[in-house]
C-alpha cells in the first residue's frame, strides 16, 4: 500500500490512501466506459447499414441520414406508440394524485385508529411482491371487459404507485404547520378547500417528487403492458412496440438502434431538463420503499 | 379491517353546519377511494393467486377443477422447476454481492469529491433512466453473434465467432452482466447520498490519525451506510428476482435448453406460453414467500444496531 512513490503534495491524503483511491478510480471511470460505448454505438450506427456496422464498429458513420429513423418509426409504428405512452403515462398520473393527495391529506389529519391502521396498510404494500400476481391481473382485465386495451393499465398503474405515493405525500402534509389550517377553518373553509388553497400550494414540492418518480415507472413499465395491451399497434405503448423492431426488421441493427435511441428521447429530455429534481424524486423513493 | 367499524361512530358529526370544521378528523374519509383502488389491483390479484395456484387449470378455455396441492406435488417433481431454482439462486447469489460491493466502492470514491465527480453522478443515474427494452436491446447487439463485443474481439485478433446469449456457457453471465451493468449505477447513486452525510471533519480527523482509505471506508463511512445498504440490497434483490422475467423473455426466452430458465419467467412461461395455469400460480405463491423470506433475511442481518 506504500509503494506509491509521487510526493504527497495534497496533505490532505496520505500516502496509505493513494492505492485505494486509484483503484476505486479505475472502477469508477471504467464503469461510466462501459454505459458510455454502448450509446456511442447505438448513436454511430443509426447512421450506418449492417455492412459498415459489422466491419468498423467503432468507426464514425459517413453519412448523417435519418433513414433507419424513418424506417424504424414506420416499421414500428413508433409514433404512434408514443403517443400511447404519452396518454398512458399522462392519465395514469393524474389518476395517481387524484388518488393520492386526499388519501394522504386525509391520513396527514386522521387522529383515529383507522388512520393509523390504513398507513400501515400503504406501509406495508412495499413489501408485497405483486409481480407473482401477474396472470390473476391478467384476469381482472379480462373479467372487466378491458384485455387488449391502454384504459386497463391506465387503471393498474395508479395501484402500484398508492403506496410510495401516500407515503411520501403524507410526511409533506404532516408538514403543514397547524394554525395556516385553523386559521382557515376560522373563516369557514371546508375540508376540500382546506386542501386545495392551504395544503397543496404547501406541498407542491413532495406533488413533483411523486409525478417525477411515477413518470419513469409509467413510462417504461414493460411486462403488464406487453400482456394486457397486447400487440394492437392501436393501443401498445412504446416499450412494448420497440422489441418488435427485432422481429419486424429482422436483422436490420441500424433500424434497430436507431429505434431504441428514438423511444430514449423523452426520457433524456427529461432528465437533462430536470436532472436535480429527478434525482432527488428517486432517491425519496428508494428511501422510503 | 377496523376501517369498516369506525365510520358509523363519526356519520354524525358530518354535517358541516353542525359546528366549526374539526381540524383533525378522526376518520380519514378521503382515504378510502386510494385505498380501495389499490386494494382492487394489488392485493385482489394477490389473493387470487393464492386460490388459482389450489385449482387444475389446463387452458384458459376449460372450467377449472379444485387440485388441493397437486400443483405444488407437480412443481417440486419437476426438474424444469429445480432448473429454474438453480439459475435464480446463481443470478441473486453472484449478482447481488458483486452489485452491492461495487457499488459501495463507487459511492465512496464519488462522495470524495474526486474531479469530474458531478460528471460521474450524471452518468452513474443513466441505467436507472433506461426500460428493460431498451436495455435489452442494448445487450442484444452487443452479444450477438455480429455485435460489437464480437467486433472488438476480431480487432484484436481473438477468437470472435461466440453467440454469447445462445452458448450455455455464456446465456446466464450475460443476463446477470445485464443486472450488474443496470444496477450498479443505481444502487451507487444511492449509496453516495447516504454517504454523503458522513462529517467530513471526522474523516479528516481519521486521516490525519494515519489512517488510510480503506480504514477510513470500513471504519466511518461502512457503519453509516449498513442500514442503507440493506435498503438498497432488498430493492436489488426484488427487482433481480422478480424483474429477470422481462429481461429473459426479451433476450432468450429462457434457453438454451433450460439455461436461463428463472423462477419468475417460468411463471410467465407457464401461463402465457404453455397455459398450465395452476403450475403457474404454484410457482407464483414459491416466489412470493421467496421474495418475502429473502428481503426478511437481508433486513435482519443488515439492520443497523441502534
Amino acid at each position: 500500500m506504500t509503494t506509491t512513490t509521487a510526493a504527497p503534495r495534497r496533505r490532505r491524503v496520505p500516502r496509505t490512501g493513494r492505492t485505494g483511491t486509484y483503484a476505486s478510480g479505475v472502477l469508477a471511470w471504467g464503469y461510466a466506459a462501459l454505459l458510455l460505448i454502448p450509446f456511442y454505438y447505438f448513436i454511430i450506427s443509426s447512421f450506418k447499414d449492417n455492412e459498415q456496422i459489422f466491419t468498423d464498429p467503432l468507426g464514425l458513420p459517413t453519412s448523417l441520414s435519418l433513414d433507419n429513423f424513418a424506417e424504424a418509426i414506420s416499421s414500428a409504428d413508433l409514433d404512434r406508440a408514443v403517443i400511447n405512452s404519452i396518454l398512458v403515462t399522462g392519465c395514469a398520473l393524474v389518476l395517481t394524485l387524484l388518488l393520492a393527495v386526499p388519501a394522504s391529506f386525509a391520513l396527514a389529519r386522521a387522529t383515529g385508529r383507522a388512520g393509523r391502521v390504513i398507513e400501515r396498510v400503504f406501509a406495508l404494500g412495499f413489501l408485497i411482491p405483486t409481480f407473482a400476481a401477474l396472470f390473476p391481473t391478467f384476469l381482472l382485465a379480462a373479467a372487466t371487459g378491458l384485455f387488449h386495451t391502454r384504459t386497463f393499465i391506465i387503471f393498474l398503474l395508479p395501484a402500484t404507485a398508492m403506496p410510495l405515493a401516500v407515503v411520501i405525500l403524507t410526511q409533506f402534509m404532516r408538514a403543514v404547520p397547524r394554525e395556516l389550517e385553523e386559521a382557515a377553518s376560522m373563516d369557514g373553509a371546508s375540508p376540500s378547500m382546506v386542501l386545495r388553497h392551504v395544503y397543496l400550494p404547501i406541498c407542491i414540492p413532495g406533488v413533483a417528487t411523486v409525478v417525477l418518480l411515477n413518470f419513469l415507472s409509467f413510462w417504461n413499465e414493460y411486462l403488464y403492458s406487453l400482456i394486457i395491451i397486447g400487440p394492437d399497434p392501436a393501443q401498445r405503448t412504446i416499450q412494448v412496440a420497440l422489441p418488435t423492431l427485432k422481429l419486424t426488421t429482422g436483422t436490420d441493427y441500424g433500424v434497430l438502434m436507431a429505434g431504441t435511441l428514438f423511444t430514449l428521447l423523452p426520457v433524456y429530455l427529461v432528465y437533462t431538463l430536470l436532472q436535480r429534481q429527478m434525482q432527488r424524486a428517486l432517491l425519496a423513493g428508494a428511501v422510503k420503499g | 379491517m377496523a376501517t369498516v367499524l369506525q365510520p358509523r361512530a363519526t356519520r354524525p358529526a358530518a354535517p358541516a353546519s353542525l359546528s366549526r370544521t374539526p381540524v383533525k378528523e378522526r376518520f380519514p374519509g378521503m382515504a378510502l377511494p386510494g385505498l380501495v383502488w389499490y386494494a382492487l389491483f394489488t392485493i385482489g390479484p394477490v389473493i387470487a393467486m393464492f386460490v388459482v395456484a389450489l385449482l387444475r387449470w389446463p387452458g384458459m378455455l376449460i372450467t377449472p377443477t379444485f387440485a388441493g396441492a397437486g400443483n405444488f406435488s407437480t412443481v417440486f417433481n419437476d426438474p424444469v422447476f429445480w432448473d429454474a431454482v438453480r439459475n435464480s439462486a446463481v443470478q441473486l447469489g453472484v449478482g447481488l454481492p458483486v452489485m452491492i460491493v461495487l457499488a459501495f466502492l463507487l459511492a465512496y470514491y464519488v462522495v470524495q469529491r474526486p474531479r469530474g465527480h458531478r460528471t460521474l453522478r450524471y452518468l452513474l443515474f443513466i441505467p436507472a433512466l433506461i426500460s428493460a427494452p431498451a436495455a435489452a436491446l442494448v445487450f442484444y447487439s452487443l452479444l450477438n453473434p455480429d455485435g460489437l463485443l464480437n467486433g472488438v474481439l476480431g480487432m484484436v485478433g481473438l477468437p470472435d465467432e461466440r453467440a454469447w446469449l445462445a452458448d450455455p456457457a455464456t446465456a446466464l453471465p450475460s443476463l446477470i452482466a445485464l443486472d450488474l451493468w443496470a444496477g450498479i449505477g443505481y444502487s451507487a447513486v444511492l449509496l453516495a447520498a447516504r454517504l454523503d452525510s458522513v462529517d467530513e471533519a471526522v474523516v479528516q480527523a481519521a486521516h490525519l490519525d494515519g489512517a488510510g482509505s480503506l480504514r477510513v471506508a470500513w471504519g466511518i463511512y461502512w457503519p453509516i451506510a449498513r442500514d442503507f445498504v440493506g435498503v438498497v440490497a432488498m430493492l436489488q434483490f426484488l427487482s433481480i428476482l422478480f424483474n429477470s422475467a422481462q429481461n429473459v423473455l426479451l433476450l432468450t426466452r429462457g434457453g438454451p435448453g433450460t439455461e436461463t430458465t428463472t423462477l419468475s419467467y417460468l411463471i410467465y412461461q407457464k401461463a402465457f406460453l404453455e397455459a398450465d395455469l395452476g403450475y403457474s400460480q404454484a410457482v407464483g405463491v414459491v416466489l412470493f414467500v421467496l421474495g418475502l423470506l429473502g428481503m426478511l433475511t437481508i433486513r435482519r442481518s443488515l439492520r443497523a444496531t441502534h
